[in-house]
């Protein structure tokens, strides 16, 4: 059916919207480098009178030294505390208290803060950015109550959750590499060691502009906006560049196994996680088609054939995200009560084999296409999104540009390709696989 | 001199900015001496150049019309993408309604109208929305008045996705085989639940703020599922999902006109039934004070939750709870800067309340390593009573109340937001210009109210205190802050 989008087509009950496949706009970016080595990507959209800004620095828990894990985001939260024309905690109250939003967050890979104001507020993000790149406040005073709130955030998050000490299990058990194989929120013995001289230390090195993407999008002019980081970010100095990382990984040779006893868990889990390339190898978007495959909700293969036919589990997922080196394709699942973790492993490993060995439906690559095309979609209605999209793409891959090739190159991906990755990558020997059990019951109560 | 009256100056001249002026930039310290916040670790030098104005905005108003069987129609053109989405709200067919020995049967209805039609399997319904990348869900919560039909796709897919949503809302099968899969996984998630410690504290403050009313529920038991039976699921729906009451909203890439072609395409099968709305009661008062520990061995962390109940949507208390509720626990409020900036006893706290047709409830919360139970809890209480007994500083205020108004402009990213506001003026009978007013309103809120809200909603004869950790270590604790029930973590009572 194509009839145009205003003229409705009364025939039978085919109510047609839009013609088939519209293309999307794509993400129009100026790509500008300041002389003191700050990019700064920039994307007017004047479709809400609001904008973002984001700001991504080239160090992550991969940068880390031995003895100081955790400490990237650990920094994360001094960079609230104030600087030189910035009070403790000023950065945020201003924010929220002008009808913006803001946060920071670390990963192995980067860490990123960001601001989502009104757009008559451009300055006073631009201004709390450059600031604190210039000029971050590094008291003792600041360090200890912040190393009380990440202590805290790790109780939440981790110790005090069931499963919390799988997720640190399989990366440690899985890489090899120092830079990857510990957690982005570090060990409490790390976190309490960390001095004013290592944050001194640290902010020097790695929080300066030749090492740092802005990415800013939203309702503003690009000339005025171009003008404005030159005045409040041009006159911040270079640093030496920070040492290259040793991301390099050895091969694995055969299967990792672990069994970890949870006194939280209710019900027990399992985690393998298999060794792939970095996200910006060609085998990358193969790699999502396929995790699409099988985890991409209820039609899926794991759904449809473990959970909804065998009955064996609640759920089986399966991922891999943007990684700059060696990554991770994760698959998790919990067995239902009355099956065990190994029908449950079986059942997994039965469904990544027919993969490789038997056909792929047509309609299993069309939705993949469909999928990243309404992602794309989804993704550009927020000025956040494409901003984080932007300034990480320039960062990871120097390709700020990718997010308007996403579409075309997930729809050339085909199923010989799928089969391809999942003979290469899922297999045995290179694979890591985590346990977890409830530990026997402690007495009733705890008390 | 202060630094932080920049802020009170900058408010000062923005309540008079909502109706006209220009931008203009504030710089450098101004006079004056406004009163400090009320807590440390938050210094306000006053240098950042903040714009005066708050940004005016008017948000886009959605096209409404009544069709013949009843159905209530709201649409939000917004033709910036090329997608669509909607949502179905039918009164009178959520989990309020259950019966007592059937809790779960409104929320399972919805789930398994998704699991199979007269022509079509649970996984065909899965392959056709996710092959053209579009979503369906029926969801109702345990305490909800109405069932919520929603999704979305994009445009090119969104009549076929109309012919499903018809589907699934007029002719599912409840086919027993279905059921018992729901059934069983719905039983192991259950289980898990009781591992996390949010869930146990919800679980424990929901009993204690409204008892045996709906709102009191939080899960279903496994009595609760073996009780419920395809043909109740079938009942409820048949006498349930009647469009007399109820509304589609559509927000995205396309126009009433073309909304309501769709709607009297694809629903022509729905009929008006003659059903009742459904009528609702408020929950009894909340009792005496009363102090509940659920103990969670292992835990190294102590949650804690200290509320009451609310209010319904409509009071006219709302407005001034909203922003008291914001300067004690919105973000950046007191109890962030003062619990976990200035003492480092949390990551993360906060407070919120929830008014809907019935008397929501509000709460305080944070989770605290366990070892600082007892001065977490002395603070948040003692933050609470300042609200109650000091009048708020008229900077910290007018920051507040630009805060909320301020944050308007943000939602203009999003249509499915802004026609959320809208739904909520339909699900509760708000004034048309609810929206284009409520800035005025809050700004008009004085001091002197939102500390009556404060002394009204929070009066200390009516918070219940819920504590989830370690009994072994923070029993005698709560013992002290009045009478305390304890009770393991499968939800029994322990002596």
């Amino acid at each position: 059916m194509t009839c145009g989008l205003k003229r409705l087509c009364a025939a039978g009950v085919v109510v047609a919207l839009g013609v088939a496949a519209a293309p999307v706009r794509k993400i129009q970016l100026t790509d500008t480098k300041l002389k003191n080595g700050l990019r700064v990507i920039i994307s007017e959209d004047h479709s809400a009178p609001v904008y973002s800004i984001v700001v991504q620095y080239n160090v992550g828990s991969r940068d880390e030294r031995k003895g100081r894990t955790g400490f990237a985001h650990l920094f994360e939260h001094m960079m609230f505390k104030g600087s030189e024309n910035v009070g403790q905690n000023e950065h945020p109250y201003l924010i929220f208290m002008n009808g913006g939003s803001m946060n920071g967050t670390t990963s192995k890979d980067r860490t990123m803060y960001y601001e989502t104001l009104p757009a008559n507020q451009l300055d006073l993000g631009l201004f709390l950015e450059a600031d604190r790149m210039k000029s971050l406040g590094i008291t003792k005073d600041n360090l200890e109550n912040q190393r009380n709130a990440v202590q805290e955030e790790r109780r939440s998050g981790v110790d005090n959750q069931p499963y919390g000490k799988t997720f640190e299990a399989i990366d440690e058990l899985a890489y090899d590499n120092a830079a990857y194989e510990h957690s982005v929120i570090g060990s409490m013995a790390d976190l309490s060691a960390a001095s004013v001289e290592d944050v001194a230390a640290f902010f020097k090195m790695y929080y300066a502009p030749n090492n740092a993407v802005i990415g800013i999008v939203g309702d503003v002019n690009t000339k005025t906006t171009l003008a404005k980081i030159e005045q409040y970010f041009g006159a911040i100095p270079r640093q030496p560049a920070p040492p290259a990382v040793d991301m390099s990984e050895p091969a694995q040779k055969e299967e990792r196994r672990l069994t970890l006893e949870d006194g939280l868990a209710r019900l027990p889990r399992i985690d393998m996680a298999y060794k792939i390339p970095p996200s910006s190898g060609p085998d990358d978007d193969a790699i999502g088609v396929m995790a699409t495959i099988l985890s991409g909700g209820r039609s899926a293969r794991f759904y449809e054939s473990i959970v909804r036919q065998k009955q064996l589990s609640t759920g089986v997922s399966a991922f891999s995200g943007d990684s700059r080196g060696p990554g991770l394709f994760r698959v998790s699942g919990t067995p239902l009560p009355g099956k065990t973790l190994a029908d449950l492993e079986t059942a997994i490993d039965a469904e990544i084999e027919r993969l490789k060995a038997d056909p792929i439906a047509d309609w299993e690559i069309e939705k993949a296409r469909t999928s990243a095309r309404r992602a794309f979609v989804n993704s550009i209605a927020s000025s956040l999104n494409i901003a984080v999209r932007l300034s990480e793409d320039a960062l990871f891959y120097d390709q700020p540009n990718r997010i308007n090739t996403h579409e075309e190159r997930i729809a050339k991906v085909t199923a010989a390709d799928v089969q391809r990755v999942a003979r290469q990558y899922l297999v045995k020997a290179s694979r890591t696989v985590v346990l977890t059990v409830p530990k026997p019951a402690a007495p009733k109560g705890g008390l | 001199m202060s630094n932080r009256t920049i802020l009170a100056a900058t408010v000062a001249i923005a309540t008079g900015a909502m109706s006209s002026s220009a931008p203009t930039l504030a710089q450098g310290p101004p006079p004056g001496g406004a009163p400090q916040p009320s807590t440390t670790q938050m210094v306000l030098k006053g240098k950042a150049p903040v714009s005066n104005e708050v940004l005016k905005v008017k948000l886009p108003r959605p096209q409404e019309a009544d069709l013949a069987n009843g159905l209530h129609l709201i649409v939000l053109e917004d033709r910036r993408l090329p997608q669509i989405t909607f949502q179905i709200i039918i009164p009178g067919a959520g989990g309020y309604f259950d019966p007592a020995d059937k809790i779960g049967l409104a929320s399972y209805t919805a789930q398994l109208m998704r699991e199979g039609t007269r022509t079509r399997t649970s996984p065909q319904i899965s392959e056709t929305l996710e092959t053209m990348s579009a979503s369906l869900n029926v969801a109702t919560g345990l305490a909800g008045t109405s069932a919520s039909i929603s999704g979305g796709s994009l445009t090119e897919n969104f009549d076929k996705l109309m012919d499903l949503t018809a589907d699934v809302l007029l002719n599912p099968a409840f086919a027993p085989a279905e059921w018992d899969r729901l059934r069983t996984r719905t039983k192991a998630g259950l289980v898990q639940s009781r591992a996390n410690p949010g869930f146990l504290a919800a679980e424990r403050f929901n009993r204690a703020v409204f008892g045996a009313h709906p709102a009191g529920r939080v899960s279903p038991s496994a009595a609760n599922l073996d009780a419920i039976t395809p043909e109740a699921l079938m009942e409820f729906h048949k006498t349930r999902y009647a469009p007399d009451h109820a509304a589609i909203a559509f927000a995205g890439d396309l126009s009433l006109a073309e909304a309501r072609k769709l709607v009297e395409a694809k629903l022509s099968g729905w009929k008006k039934a003659g059903a009742p709305k459904g009528s609702v009661m408020e929950p009894l008062a909340v009792g005496a004070p009363r102090v509940f520990l659920v103990a969670r061995p292992g835990s190294v962390q102590t949650t804690l939750s200290v509320g009451t109940q609310s209010m319904i949507r409509t009071d006219p208390d709302y407005t001034a709870l909203t922003v008291v509720n914001r300067v004690l626990g919105g973000t950046m409020g007191r109890l962030f800067r003062h619990l976990r900036e200035e003492k480092g006893y949390t990551y993360g706290v906060g407070s919120f309340f929830s008014a809907t047709q019935y008397r929501g409830s509000w709460q305080a919360s944070t989770s605290v390593r366990t070892e600082v139970t007892e001065p977490a809890l002395t603070d948040l209480l003692a933050e609470i009573a300042e609200l109650r007994e000091k009048p708020i500083p008229a900077a910290e205020f007018a920051d507040v109340k630009r805060a909320i108004v301020g944050s308007f402009a943000l939602a203009l990213e999003s249509p499915q937001q802004v026609l959320g506001y809208y739904i909520d003026n339909w699900q509760y009978g708000l004034p048309a210009d609810y929206w284009d007013t409520y800035p005025a309103r809050v700004m008009e809120i004085t001091p002197a109210q939102a500390q009556a809200a404060a002394q009204k909603y929070w009066a200390p004869g009516r918070l219940q205190i819920v504590a989830v950790g370690d009994a072994t270590k923070i029993t005698d604790i709560l013992k002290k802050k009045g009478d305390l029930e304890v009770y393991d973590a499968d939800g029994n009572p322990l002596k």
